[in-house]
C-alpha cells in the first residue's frame, strides 16, 4: 500500500467547552482531491486550520510524506506551512503589495529565493491563473474572482504538497465562480493533493476522488461522490445531499 | 506702533532660531516616540497577557502624569539624584519622546486592530513566523493608517515643547519670554510667537498630509 502523502489522526479541537472538531482522521495520497461537505458549525474550517495549526489542535497526531510534524519546533512548523498552501473564503490578500508582490513575498521572505528569480516565477504563476494583464494592480483594484486567483497563485509559488481550500467560491458572486473553480479543476488535472471545503457539489461529484461528509465536529460518513450523493448509508449524509441539490444545482 | 514693529523685527533672527530649537526637540522627541511606540503597539496587540498588562502600565503612567511633572521629575529630580549630567534640551527631547512613545502606541495600535485578521492568518500560512508577518505584512500597513493619528501627535508635541521653556531649553518661548521682558513689548512679541507656532503647525500637518498621499495604497479611495 501507497504511504498517503498527508496523515491525519483523531484531531481534537474544543473552545471552551465547546467541542469543534472531534477527532477526526484522514489519508490523503497523492494526487487525491478530498472534498470536505456538511452544515456550517460542522468543523470543516477548524479541520483544514488545524491541518496546517493555524489552530492549534488539542490533541491529534499529523505527518507529511511519512514524517510527524511537531509544531511546537517552530523550524519545523514554517517548513511545514510552506508546502501546504492554503486558500481562504475571503482571500486574504495582502491589501498593500500588487497581484504581483502578493505572490513574490513568501518567494523572498519565506524561501529566500533573489528578486528576479521570484519576479519570474510570480509572473509565470498569475500567468498560469489568467492574470497576466493585472500583474501590478492591486487587491482593492481587482474582482473577487481575479483576487482568489491571485491567492493561489500565491499558493503555488511556495510549491506546495498539498493545497487546503476553505469554501474558496463561497465569499463570490455567482458569475465570477466559474473561473476560480476552472483554475481549480485544472489544478486537479495536473495532479496537485487537495483538500477543500466547498457547497459546490456539481464541481465536487465531477472531480473529487471522495466526498467527506461532516456534521457536528465529526466525520460522519466518506465515500466517492456517486456513493454519498445517490446511496449514502447515513440517514443524515442523504438529508444534507438533497438539500444543497436542491439549492445548488443538480449534482452532474 | 512702528515701535512694536521694530521689537518684532529685531528679536525675529532670535526667534526663528528659537524654532529650530523647538524643531529639533520635537522630531527627536516624535523619533524616540516612533520607535518605543511601535513596539510597545506590537506587544501589546500580539505579545503575551503579562507582557500586555506591563505596557498597559507603561501608558498609563506616561499619559497619565503631567509633562511639567515629569520634566522637573527628570532634570532636576532623577538626573540629580542619579549625577547624570544631561542638558536640559537633551532631557526635553528624552521626556517628551517617552510621553510620545505612550501616545503613538496607542495610534499604532489601533491601526494594527483595524486591519482585517485573515491577512496575518495567510501570513503564517506561507510559512512566515510572526516576526515576518508582522514586520512585512502588519506594520507597513498599520503605519500608513497611522498617519493622521500621526499629524494629530505633532501638533501636540510641537505645543507641549513651548513647557520646556520651564528647564531653560532655548526654543521658541523661552526666546520670546526673554525679549518680551526686556523690550516690554509682551503683546506682539507673544503675538510673533504665536504665529511662529501656527506656521510650524501648518508645515508639519501638511507635510505629513502630502505624505499619507503619496503612500496610499492604489484603489483605496480618498476620503
Amino acid at each position: 500500500m501507497e504511504t498517503p502523502i498527508l496523515r491525519i489522526e483523531n484531531v481534537s479541537k474544543r473552545y471552551g467547552k465547546k467541542d469543534v472538531l472531534k477527532g477526526a482522521s484522514l489519508d490523503v495520497n497523492k494526487g487525491d482531491l478530498k472534498i470536505l461537505i456538511g452544515p456550517s458549525g460542522a468543523g470543516k474550517s477548524t479541520l483544514l486550520q488545524c491541518i496546517n495549526f493555524l489552530v492549534k489542535p488539542d490533541e491529534g497526531r499529523i505527518w507529511l510524506e511519512g514524517r510527524e510534524i511537531h509544531y511546537a519546533q517552530k523550524r519545523d512548523l514554517y517548513a511545514y506551512r510552506q508546502k501546504v498552501g492554503m486558500i481562504f473564503q475571503d482571500f486574504n490578500l495582502f491589501d498593500h503589495l500588487s497581484a504581483l508582490e502578493n505572490v513574490k513575498i513568501g518567494m523572498v521572505k519565506v524561501r529566500g529565493m533573489a528578486h528576479e528569480q521570484a519576479q519570474e516565477r510570480a509572473v509565470m504563476e498569475l500567468e498560469r491563473v489568467g492574470l497576466k494583464e493585472h500583474l501590478h494592480k492591486y487587491p482593492a483594484q481587482l474582482s473577487g474572482g481575479q483576487k482568489q486567483r491571485v491567492s493561489i497563485a500565491r499558493a503555488l509559488a511556495m510549491d506546495p504538497k498539498v493545497m487546503l481550500l476553505d469554501e474558496p467560491t463561497s465569499a463570490l458572486d455567482p458569475e465570477l465562480i466559474g473561473e476560480v473553480l476552472a483554475v481549480i479543476r485544472d489544478l486537479g488535472l495536473a495532479g496537485m493533493t487537495m483538500i477543500m471545503a466547498t457547497h459546490q457539489i456539481g464541481f465536487a461529484s465531477s472531480l473529487a476522488c471522495e466526498i467527506i461528509f461532516m456534521e457536528d465536529g465529526r466525520i460522519v460518513e466518506t465515500g466517492t461522490p456517486e456513493k454519498i450523493f445517490y446511496r449514502a448509508e447515513c440517514a443524515r449524509t442523504r438529508e444534507f445531499c438533497s438539500k444543497i441539490t436542491e439549492l445548488y444545482g443538480e449534482t452532474r | 506702533m512702528p515701535e512694536s514693529l521694530i521689537a518684532i523685527w529685531d528679536a525675529l533672527p532670535y526667534l526663528l532660531q528659537g524654532s529650530g530649537v523647538t524643531l529639533v526637540v520635537i522630531c527627536g522627541s516624535m523619533t524616540l516616540g516612533l520607535l518605543l511606540g511601535v513596539p510597545l503597539a506590537v506587544g501589546q496587540v500580539y505579545g503575551h497577557p503579562w507582557l500586555r498588562r506591563l505596557i498597559g502600565i507603561y501608558v498609563w503612567f506616561f499619559r497619565g502624569i503631567p509633562l511639567l511633572v515629569f520634566l522637573f521629575l527628570f532634570y532636576f529630580g532623577l538626573c540629580t539624584a542619579l549625577d547624570i549630567n544631561l542638558s536640559a534640551f537633551s532631557v526635553a527631547i528624552i521626556v517628551l519622546g517617552l510621553i510620545s512613545s505612550a501616545y503613538q502606541s496607542q495610534i499604532f495600535r489601533g491601526a494594527i486592530l483595524s486591519l482585517p485578521e485573515g491577512q496575518f492568518k495567510a501570513a503564517r500560512a506561507l510559512g512566515m513566523s510572526d516576526f515576518k508577518a508582522i514586520a512585512f505584512i502588519i506594520l507597513p500597513q498599520a503605519l500608513r493608517l497611522s498617519i493622521p493619528g500621526w499629524s494629530n501627535e505633532y501638533s501636540i508635541l510641537l505645543k507641549d515643547s513651548a513647557v520646556t521653556y520651564a528647564l531653560g531649553v532655548a526654543e521658541i518661548m523661552a526666546r520670546t519670554h526673554f525679549v518680551a521682558t526686556r523690550t516690554y513689548q509682551q503683546l506682539p512679541l507673544y503675538l510673533t510667537a504665536g504665529v511662529i507656532f501656527l506656521i510650524l503647525t501648518w508645515i508639519g500637518t501638511r507635510s505629513l498630509r502630502l505624505l499619507e498621499e503619496k503612500v496610499r495604497i492604489p484603489g483605496y479611495s480618498a476620503h
